[in-house]
């Protein structure tokens, strides 16, 4: 490096619009919370060097197979969605086995934004995830990358 | 000794104070006890956050080296503590900058840690 080079040196920081590439994430088989969060940390763009906390700088998601996910322990008849009406009495409950048979994407979709922070930043970063129940989807225009989840 | 009522100073001093009160919401920025508190408030916050602010750059540093790294098969934690033996001391700002604007550079960087797979 050369001596002229700047000695005060200002932390980059990551400006849209950027480019933004496109994974592929399958599912299949993979235990729910552990696929999340690494769906959830591309999203964010945690994974790239570029990472800026007040930008979105992640990339986009497909997840396809989210139907057969994994779930573990007895989750699938314990685990409950809930949701509320805000009028009295309004609970809904649905086990985990009754979402998937009634929003088979739903499962993933709610994982993932848990994890995600709440706000008008984790809002704009959640839809950049695409879920898809079969291994089909119709992002193949953005040549997808596979996203190998450990 | 005359009596010094200081009616310039103490213009400048009120002045200052709507100055800092502008688009304030309300009577915040219009009334004068409501507008000398959310001055004060204000000036506290400004002065803790430029503080804060140190802490905010450090954190994402550590997240764009963490990411960096993690390519190369570290985490941030085991590189830091294999920097810190090897005696590298180049700091979390330096770093972060090699990790986006010369890749390479940092490739090497990890590699003089002797951590990375």
């Amino acid at each position: 490096m050369s001596l002229a080079a700047p000695i005060h040196r200002k932390t980059v920081i990551a400006k849209e619009p950027m480019t933004r590439s496109w994974f592929v994430a399958d599912v299949e088989g993979k235990t729910l919370g552990r696929a999340a969060t690494q769906i959830a940390s591309v999203l964010r763009g945690k994974t790239k060097a570029s990472f800026t906390t007040h930008v979105d700088a992640g990339d986009f998601v497909v997840v396809i197979n989210a139907d057969k996910v994994r779930l573990s322990g007895k989750k699938w008849t314990d685990k409950l969605y809930r949701d509320h009406s805000l009028f009295p009495g309004g609970l809904r409950t649905l086990t985990a086995k009754g979402m998937l048979a009634r929003h088979p994407t739903e499962l993933v979709k709610r994982a993932v934004w848990g994890m995600l922070p709440k706000g008008p930043l984790g809002r704009r970063v959640y839809k950049k995830l695409k879920v898809y129940a079969g291994a089909e989807h119709p992002h193949q225009a953005q040549q997808c990358k596979p996203l190998a989840l450990s | 000794m005359p009596r010094a009522k200081g009616g310039y100073k103490s213009k400048r001093r009120r002045d200052r104070i709507r100055k800092h009160a502008k688009g304030f919401r309300g009577g915040r920025s219009k009334l004068w006890k409501a507008a000398v508190e959310a001055v004060h408030r204000k000036w506290r916050f400004s002065l803790f956050h430029r503080r804060k602010r140190k802490g905010d750059f450090r954190g994402v540093w550590i997240a764009r080296i963490n990411a960096a790294s993690r390519e190369l098969g570290v985490g941030y934690s085991r590189l830091f503590g294999a920097l810190e033996k090897q005696g590298i001391t180049l700091d979390r700002k330096i770093l972060a900058d090699l990790a986006i604007s010369d890749p390479n550079a940092f490739k090497k960087v990890v590699q003089a840690a002797g951590v990375a797979t």
